[in-house]
């Protein structure tokens, strides 16, 4: 601990309590509470443990995973605090901190800590005032806004609202629909010169603030300090503000969790699977959404993915299969240049804090673009350690990368990858990309280049090739911050995955955010799911029930008729001793 | 591994009956139940109905061996039998209970191809047996006697131990929470897209009952290492020698039990990995 307003350098707090003492009057709502010797000492035993591996030692937001974490861990030396119910720019209650360590903050590195006691919490929001000296300042407090209670959500009010949302300036931000798409979004940063994306208003379960009406009218008044998301308690009155939140809401149905998906389930339709007719085609598709992750299992890693979930649809007739993807992207990445056998290396925010340990801890395997150094020690194998060396491919030099990361332009892409043969057992080729025994094809698109689609296969991540064999068809559009991405295939191609009826085919999916600079092995990617293509024809129950039931009471009557039939005839009458009338 | 909130009661109620003194025919109905019971629902990871039927084919046919092996309890169970099927005062009984049989059955058929289709599961072994050799970074070690080199620190210099413990810190915070969460309780920033989901530190039956040459091989080959009952396809864990070197994995595994404040099960207890 060194931090310039260290609470145990006691001369200093001496002098901001009397100077307190000294300011007779405190604006009205101030409450400088800056807690006892032994609650901070409490705050400083939690914090040491659990909160300064991100936060730093002294607070200022560079601890350990400071430099692979988008949004970074909070610098408590700003006095900046998101999430809050006092006006734009003031700090924060001691109930908005407490919120925030006990619910934590969604879709960021921030947890939530619902274990503490009251005295840990107590301790803990006490500590986090000791790195910044706001909070000796009365003038830094203000009261929380009002927060009325939510009127009834009215369908109405969205079509007004799509006005003012336009109107006050939202969309220059959000985009139209929301997907955080608007104009100036790509060049947005905090106040820490970190770059922010404006959030996707069609994704409310990732607001930092929270998701219910009541959170967003909340975080749309006060704003969310430290971001370009200003409060808009005086450029709203109550009800616009109120048509604002139902407009948000509407966008995504009303729902206040993502839902994710553990199947895809195929829809047939009729009048053919023809590109031409789009979107439209999926009308009767069940939407999956898929959650996706970064690439952080292998060399060349991506700690946060541009794409946090992806929709998927599918339908089918007797001769072909459709696939449509579609996620948030906060721009069209046309230019540039991508491929799935790009080995780059991993992306790594600048700290704000110590550049010190930063470079060497990466170790010289990723200072070259060349494919060998690349995948470490594979010459290493050795048959009783399972086989994990096939997982990585035979590294032959043909998937060396190529490309100058550094100077090229990244574009969009996306990839459907399934097993190349359909698993005859539980057994599935290795997730990312496949292995030597199990390979895996990759249904790729370029979206810089979408009329060139390309049909991968994959032995592992260092073996990766095109094939020559027909890819599948691609229709890609980017409407209002979202691509939409259709593929057609044959169900019974000549070489690789089929899709018979009544089958489970696993379904893994790569996707580049060209945005957020990610090519080849540095990109958002999902575990397996499973694609059920349902039977074309179903067979009605009512046959096979009538039948069976029909032979089972036909058994049970001569089973009956039988044991009568001996009864009276007196041939058990032995055995029935006593009891015969 | 067992239900017991399922299988204690159907102990509970074989051996009140067994008090109760039933008939034979009553025993051995309650015997075929108590064998359904606990196939269907005894078990945490449910067993597939295919295999419930093959079983309970297996047991209707030790039963009815049971009984007809002996006279005596053949006559118990056939007397009161023939009874139902004969006497004139069971009649209506008879008729529902010859309707209800053919329904059931019609009605599992029902719902036998009307239930949409289960993707296959796979119940994977979370904590195979381990290799017998490991190599890492061309070094090999014999599972048996392989040990954290830093252990023994612990109590003849706790000061460099603490330096381990926290060079462990910054490994974990770098590399390892996006997953198995900040306080190791598997719940990390993209655990939600994982299946299976990253291992729970904190549960008492993940690393407090492994030993330390068992996690050195987990984290050093990660899934891909894992043999074929483990599901090394489908598991996201990275085989942490492409990233780390030997003294950073035994540093790290330090921190997992530090930071849970759990103790690896030490070496002479036995060698080997848990089946489960
Ligand atoms: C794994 C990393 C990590 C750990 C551990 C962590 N935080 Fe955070 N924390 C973050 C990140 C990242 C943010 C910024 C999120 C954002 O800006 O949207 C954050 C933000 C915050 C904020 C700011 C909230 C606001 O309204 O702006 C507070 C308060 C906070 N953390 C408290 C804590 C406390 C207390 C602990 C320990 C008990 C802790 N954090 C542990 C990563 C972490
Ligand atoms: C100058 C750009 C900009 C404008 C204009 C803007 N926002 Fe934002 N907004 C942002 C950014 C950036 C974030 C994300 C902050 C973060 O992630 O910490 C955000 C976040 C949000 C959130 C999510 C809050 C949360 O809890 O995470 C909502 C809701 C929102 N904005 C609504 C609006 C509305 C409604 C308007 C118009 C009245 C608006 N924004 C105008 C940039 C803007
Ligand atoms: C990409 C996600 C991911 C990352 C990052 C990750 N793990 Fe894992 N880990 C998993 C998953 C999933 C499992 C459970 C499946 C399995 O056993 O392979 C697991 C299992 C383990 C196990 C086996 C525990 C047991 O009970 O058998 C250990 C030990 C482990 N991880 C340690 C680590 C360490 C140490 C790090 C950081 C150096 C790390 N993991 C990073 C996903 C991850």
């Amino acid at each position: 601990m060194s931090g310039r307003r260290n609470w145990i350098s006691g001369g200093r707090w001496a002098l901001g309590l009397s100077a307190l003492l000294l300011v007779g009057s405190v604006p009205v709502g101030a409450q400088v509470d800056l807690g006892t010797d032994a609650q901070r000492e409490t705050g400083k035993r939690v914090y040491d443990k659990y909160c300064s591996q991100c936060h730093g030692d002294t607070g200022a937001g560079d601890g350990y995973a400071a430099p692979f974490l988008r949004p970074k861990p909070r610098d408590f030396t700003s006095g900046k605090y998101k999430i809050r119910s006092t006006p734009n720019g003031f700090l924060p209650t001691d109930d908005d901190i407490r919120r925030v360590i006990q619910a934590g903050i969604p879709y960021t590195a921030m947890p939530a800590f619902p274990e503490f006691s009251a005295v840990e919490v107590t301790g803990l929001i006490q500590y986090l005032k000791t790195f910044s000296s706001d909070f000796e300042d009365p003038e830094a407090y203000a009261p929380p806004l009002a927060q009325p209670a939510a009127p009834p959500y009215s369908a109405d009010n969205v079509a007004s609202a799509v006005e003012v949302y336009e109107q006050i300036g939202c969309a220059r931000c959000h985009g139209v629909e929301g997907r955080g798409d608007g104009a100036s979004a790509p060049t947005l940063v905090d106040d820490w010169g970190d770059p922010i994306r404006a959030a996707d208003l069609s994704e409310p379960w990732t607001f930092r603030g929270g998701a219910t009406r009541e959170d967003i009218y909340r975080s749309i008044s006060t704003g969310l300090n430290g971001t370009p998301m200003a409060g808009f308690e005086s450029g709203l009155t109550p009800e616009e503000r109120w048509k604002i939140v139902d407009f948000i809401y509407s966008l995504a149905d009303g729902q206040t969790e993502p839902g994710y998906a553990s199947l895809v389930t195929a829809t047939s339709i009729e009048g053919g699977l023809e590109l031409e007719r789009g979107e439209e085609m999926f009308a009767s598709a069940k939407p999956a959404l898929l959650p996706v992750m970064g690439q952080i299992v292998q060399l060349g890693r991506a700690f946060h993915p541009g794409v946090r979930a992806v929709e998927v649809r599918a339908v089918y007739d007797e001769s072909d299969i459709a696939f449509m993807v579609s996620w948030s992207d906060i721009q069209a990445n046309r230019n540039g240049e991508n491929s799935p056998h790009l080995q780059v290396e991993e992306l790594v925010s600048t700290a704000s804090g110590s550049e010190s340990d930063e470079g060497g801890f990466w170790g010289e395997e990723e200072a070259t673009e060349d494919g060998g150094d690349f995948w470490g020690e594979e010459e290493s194998g050795d048959a009783s350690e399972g086989g994990g060396d096939d997982f990585w491919g035979d590294d032959t030099g043909d998937a060396v990368a190529t490309l100058d990361a550094d100077t090229a332009e990244f574009s969009d892409a996306i990839a459907l990858q399934f097993p190349r043969t359909l698993p005859t057992g539980i057994r599935q080729p290795y997730f990312i990309n496949g292995d030597s025994q199990h390979p895996v094809e990759l249904w790729y698109v370029d979206l810089g280049y979408p009329d060139a689609p390309e049909l991968w296969e994959g032995r592992g991540s260092a073996a990766l090739t095109v094939t020559d064999e027909a890819p599948p068809y691609v229709t890609a559009t980017y409407k209002d911050g979202q691509w939409t991405v259709i593929f057609k295939r044959s169900r019974t191609p000549a070489q690789g995955i089929g899709f018979a009826e009544d089958t489970f085919v696993p379904l893994a999916l790569s996707v580049w955010d060209g945005f957020n600079e990610e090519r080849g092995s540095r990109r958002g990617l999902t575990a397996w799911y499973p694609v059920y293509v349902p039977p074309l024809e179903t067979v009605s129950p009512v046959g096979p029930m009538v039948k069976t039931a029909g032979g089972v009471l036909l058994a049970e009557l001569l089973l009956i008729l039988w044991v009568r039939r001996r009864v009276a005839k007196g041939t058990d009458s032995g055995d029935l001793a006593g009891s015969a009338t | 591994m067992m239900n017991l909130a399922v299988v204690l009661p159907v102990l509970a109620v074989l051996i009140g009956i067994r008090f109760a003194k039933p008939s034979m025919l009553g025993w051995v109905t309650a015997w075929w139940l108590a064998a359904w019971v606990v196939l269907d629902f005894g078990f945490a990871v449910p067993v597939p109905k295919t295999v419930v039927k093959e079983f309970m084919g297996i047991i209707s046919l030790a039963l009815a061996a049971y009984v007809t092996s002996d006279p005596q309890r053949w006559r118990e169970v056939r007397e009161p039998t023939t009874a139902f099927l004969t006497e004139r005062k069971f009649l209506p009984l008879l008729v529902l209970v010859t309707l209800a049989i053919p329904a059931a059955v019609a009605a599992s058929i029902y719902f036998d191809m009307t239930a949409p289709a289960q993707a296959p599961i796979f119940g994977r072994t979370v904590h195979p047996a381990p290799p017998a050799t490991l190599t890492v970074h061309e070094v090999t070690h014999d599972m048996q006697t392989l040990d954290n080199p830093y252990r023994k620190l612990e109590a003849s210099d706790p000061a460099a131990f603490a330096v381990h413990v926290e060079a462990g810190r910054k490994i974990y915070y770098e590399n390892c929470f996006y997953c198995h969460g900040d306080l190791m309780q598997g719940g990390g920033m993209f655990a939600h897209a994982l299946n299976p989901i990253p291992t729970n530190f904190q549960d008492s039956g993940t690393i407090a009952m492994l030993q330390e040459s068992f996690l050195f091989w987990r984290v050093s080959k990660g899934g891909p290492g894992l043999p074929e009952e483990g599901g090394p396809w489908m598991s996201a864990m990275p085989a942490w020698e492409n990233f780390l070197t030997e003294e950073e994995i035994w540093e790290v595994i330090l921190f997992l039990y530090d930071f849970t404040e759990q103790r690896p099960r030490a070496l002479h207890v036995a060698s080997g990995g848990e089946g489960h």
